[in-house]
């Protein structure tokens, strides 16, 4: 039996509040996730339409026995978004997961999560955030699983991996839903919100390559570490994130569990995904130290 | 990375109208091994005054790369292997045999190969055209361009005493081809500007019909969906 | 636009100027540059391009040769050093401390605090591959490390810039004012390893040359990376080099430079805004760019900042030649860019 948890990484898109509520109570009633992430990560145009609705989605979260994390701003620019970073971080009995270096150093003291968009490749910088509080570190997208392993054999804390869903690869200042429709971020009528998944982004041949999300640019495909979850969690990879996306991920969920579980085989586990997620284009790259788009065969897994 | 993508595109790059045409149809009778000579010294010269050149082309040792003058009738193969180094001029030479070829004008190449102008710049103009291995053309680059490479400078003091008079000789041609060069330039945009203008023309008119098509296109699916 | 507060006395900012290769340096140095900064022939720093940079034995000589000028030397070593094999990283900043540099650019938290520990007399300074943004992210490296400048990320426009240095001081501020622009948080973008394998933050490189590929049809020259079109153009249409975020795209129906145009940030025209600002240094980018472009883009921002401080007005250059497809933008300094 594994003990690897799985997280629900908090959306990273810009969902109508109501839509984004009804997500999380189902998910809360439905979903076998250990932890939750709530918060904003890419635009802090968006935060005031969900604040209202955070303290009812926290309520049922651990009503239903999930923890809850509330997730940071990943780029901190403005006096505005600054002072909703101290706000947060002086958030009593709730756990913060930092996103920009600012926010780890407001934390700095108490325990914190230390999030996928902060630079951790190596240990130096691990046992720095370690001594700075970090009681959980989930890894940049980028990195093998030599570099993992590296990672949690010098580990203190438990390490999480990023395993499903549309990877956050970049953010910006910019705009680009907005840019792709002649509008400035000032006066971006929140386009952002026509892509639930992410405005698909092809090349000049159609071969689709990206997809952005207002100011952050995702990967076109999913992450599916279906086939390599078992492998990174004996390696000492103490816990998994899914990325939110449109699909059932209450459904994702359970075959993460039931994989890590060794309940289901990883080939069948995949199956099963692919009719989860109809039109999803699948990628695990990053895991085998190549071009994060690519999808190498879990049969070809040492 | 690195794997040479040995590019099986057909060459077809166009020599600007230059002085250098001209000299390029002067040589045209030239059987390449007489000017061969002249590329042995060039790289004893090189091994001499600049080794640093090979040392950075290290890691590419076995990427021989292709330098075509587009304005002359010849290329030059350099072979940057540091133990035995090679420039051999060859009236063509087969894209299979090299990892990279650049084509440019000859004075852009020296130029280019003096630091005098950037490389980036150049082929942001498109006045030079790289096939093949990218990367093993970024290193020559960087590797000729951080030698501080001066050919003028560094044949006249091969020459010894005939060093002086060289450099004022050689100052002078590239003064006058660079106003040949003008005069060409003008002359040649002079002859082609109407066709140019045309091509304009055409290329304006495609794109709208290609914007007209997209709007089409685009209603349609909308109706669909509606 | 910038308030417009005259104050008596204006600080010079140091001009920071890219090398390459030694020749590039003594370009620089010549050329006016206050401070030229460079890199090790290795993965070690964020320009780790084939053919570039420097051996120990040139870093010394090229120490020696803008110390007997009055220009300092900076080492970069700001990529994030690979799991479990911090080595090259560490020795990289041991041998910036025992060369004499003027300071070592840092990115990676672990790094610094080696260098912190290890060399405390070595001056640190924050790469912008570290994207720190914000007053509280600068003052994190300067209290717990002692980091006493900070190059600020590409995202900032002026006011901000200014808001940030009231702030933060005594630690100083560097900003870009000319080059290639990163449209992303630099340090923050993953999307040269997404198509090839290869980052900025692991390898040193972004859109890698090795990956790229010209294919040269009847239509045109296609740039591909990592397979992947970036671009095609059309033959009379300037051509570049396939940086990612510098492609055209399919996004909405519509063929586009979705994230940025290829472009040059140029910030001539802003210099007196960004010296009113309190900005220390102004930073060149371009170590891959060779001796021609150092010199002549060294030469024009150092007439311009000596224009701005003796109160003349700024003179007229012309840049263009030596720009990304022959455009350029005062990019996020102005808000309008986002």
């Amino acid at each position: 039996m594994n003990k690897a948890k799985l997280s629900l990484g908090p959306v990273l898109f810009n969902w109508k509040p109501e839509t984004l509520r009804d997500f999380y109570f189902r998910m809360a009633d439905e979903a076998d996730l250990d932890t939750v992430h709530v918060g904003e990560v890419v635009c802090s145009k968006r935060t005031p339409f969900l604040e209202p609705f955070i303290p009812e989605i926290i309520e049922r979260l651990t009503a239903a026995g999930k923890d809850v994390v509330l997730s940071s701003l990943a780029l901190i620019m403005t006096d505005r978004e600054l002072n909703a970073a101290r706000e947060l971080a002086g958030a009593a009995d709730i756990l913060v997961e930092a996103n920009d270096i600012s926010v780890a150093a407001l934390m700095a003291g108490r325990p914190f999560v230390a999030g996928p968009l902060l630079n951790i490749y190596n240990e130096g910088t691990l046992a720095t955030l370690e001594a700075m509080g970090a009681m959980r570190v989930c890894l940049p997208a980028e990195l093998s699983a030599d570099a993992i392993a590296s990672l949690t054999a010098a580990a203190k804390v438990e390490i999480e991996v990023q395993a499903f869903g549309r990877l956050p690869l970049a953010i910006s200042a910019r705009c680009y839903a907005a840019r792709a429709r002649n509008l400035t971020k000032d006066g971006c009528q929140y386009v952002c919100a026509d892509d639930p998944d992410g405005m698909a982004v092809e090349t000049l041949d159609e071969v689709p390559f990206l997809a952005v999300n207002g100011t952050q640019t995702m990967s076109y495909h999913h992450m599916d570490l279906l086939g390599d979850v078992t492998n990174l969690a004996a390696r000492g990879v103490g816990r998994f994130r899914l990325w939110p996306q449109t699909f059932d991920m209450a459904g994702v969920a359970r075959l993460f569990r039931a994989v890590l579980d060794r309940k289901m085989a990883a080939p069948e586990a995949e199956a099963a995904l692919a009719r989860l997620c109809p039109g999803a284009e699948f990628a695990n790259g990053y895991i085998h130290g190549r071009p994060g788009h690519l999808f190498v065969e879990p049969e070809f897994i040492e | 990375m690195g794997q040479g993508h040995a590019s099986a595109a057909t060459k077809t790059v166009t020599p600007p109208f230059s002085p250098m045409l001209l000299l390029g149809v002067a040589l045209r009778p030239v059987r390449p091994q007489l000017l061969q000579p002249v590329f042995d010294h060039m790289l004893a010269i090189i091994r001499r005054r600049h080794p640093d050149i090979l040392e950075r082309m290290a890691d590419y040792a076995d990427k021989p790369v292709c330098i075509d003058p587009t304005d002359l009738p010849f290329v030059i193969l350099l072979d940057p292997n540091p133990e035995d180094p090679r420039l051999t001029v060859r009236r063509e030479i087969d894209p299979a045999e090299v990892a990279a070829t650049i084509h440019g004008p000859l004075e852009m190449l020296i130029a280019l190969a003096e630091g005098k102008v950037d490389g980036d710049a150049l082929f942001f103009s498109r006045r030079l055209v790289i096939e093949g291995d990218t990367e093993v053309v970024v290193a020559l680059r960087n590797a000729i361009d951080g030698a501080g490479i001066d050919l003028i400078e560094d044949i006249s003091l091969q020459l010894g005493p005939l060093g002086r008079p060289f450099r004022g000789l050689a100052g002078a041609a590239i003064g006058l081809i660079g106003r040949m060069r003008d005069d060409f330039e003008m002359l040649r945009t002079s002859l082609i500007a109407p066709a140019v203008k045309d091509v304009n023309a055409q290329s304006a008119r495609i794109s709208a019909l290609e914007g007209e098509v997209k709007q089409l296109r685009k209603a349609a699916r909308r109706g669909g969906a509606a | 636009m910038m308030a417009a507060t005259t104050p008596a006395a204006l600080t010079r900012p140091e001009l920071v100027c890219p090398a390459g290769t030694p020749a590039a340096l003594k370009s620089a140095v010549d050329a006016g540059a206050d401070c030229v900064y460079v890199g090790f022939r290795d993965e070690t720093n964020a320009r780790n391009f084939p053919g570039l940079n420097f051996s120990r034995k040139e870093l010394g000589e090229g120490i020696a040769y803008a110390h007997s000028r009055g220009a300092k030397v900076l080492v970069a070593i700001n990529t994030f050093p690979r799991a479990g094999q911090p080595q090259l990283w560490h020795q990289a900043v041991d041998d910036a401390a025992r060369l004499k540099a003027d300071a070592a650019i840092l990115a990676d938290i672990g790094l610094i605090d080696y260098a912190a520990r290890t060399h405390p007399e070595l001056r640190l300074h924050l790469s912008v591959q570290a994207a720190a943004s914000n007053p509280d992210a600068i003052r994190f490296y300067a209290e717990r490390f002692g980091i006493k400048r900070v190059v600020l990320p590409r995202v900032l426009t002026v006011q901000e810039i200014a808001a940030i240095n009231a702030r933060i001081a005594p630690v100083e501020t560097e900003v870009f004012v000319f080059g290639g622009l990163c449209v992303m948080a630099e340090g923050r973008c993953a999307l040269s390893s997404y198509a090839t394998g290869q980052s900025p933050n692991m390898n040193g490189v972004c859109s890698p040359a090795g990956e790229v590929r010209y294919t040269e049809t009847p239509q045109g020259i296609t740039s591909e990376l990592g397979g992947f079109t970036i671009n095609k153009f059309t033959p009379n249409e300037p051509a570049g080099y396939p940086t990612l975020c510098k492609g055209r795209f399919i996004a909405d129906d519509k063929a586009s430079y979705l994230f940025e145009e290829p472009t040059s940030l140029n910030t001539l025209t802003i210099l007196p805004d960004l010296i009113k600002a309190g900005v220390t240094a102004f930073k060149i980018e371009g170590r891959q760019r060779g001796r021609a472009y150092v010199a002549a883009v060294v030469q024009a921002f150092r007439q311009g900042i000596d224009a701005v401080m003796a109160g003349r007005p700024l003179p007229e250059i012309d840049l263009d030649r030596i720009t990304e497809g022959g455009k350029q933008t005062t990019g996020a300094y102005e808000k309008a860019w986002r």
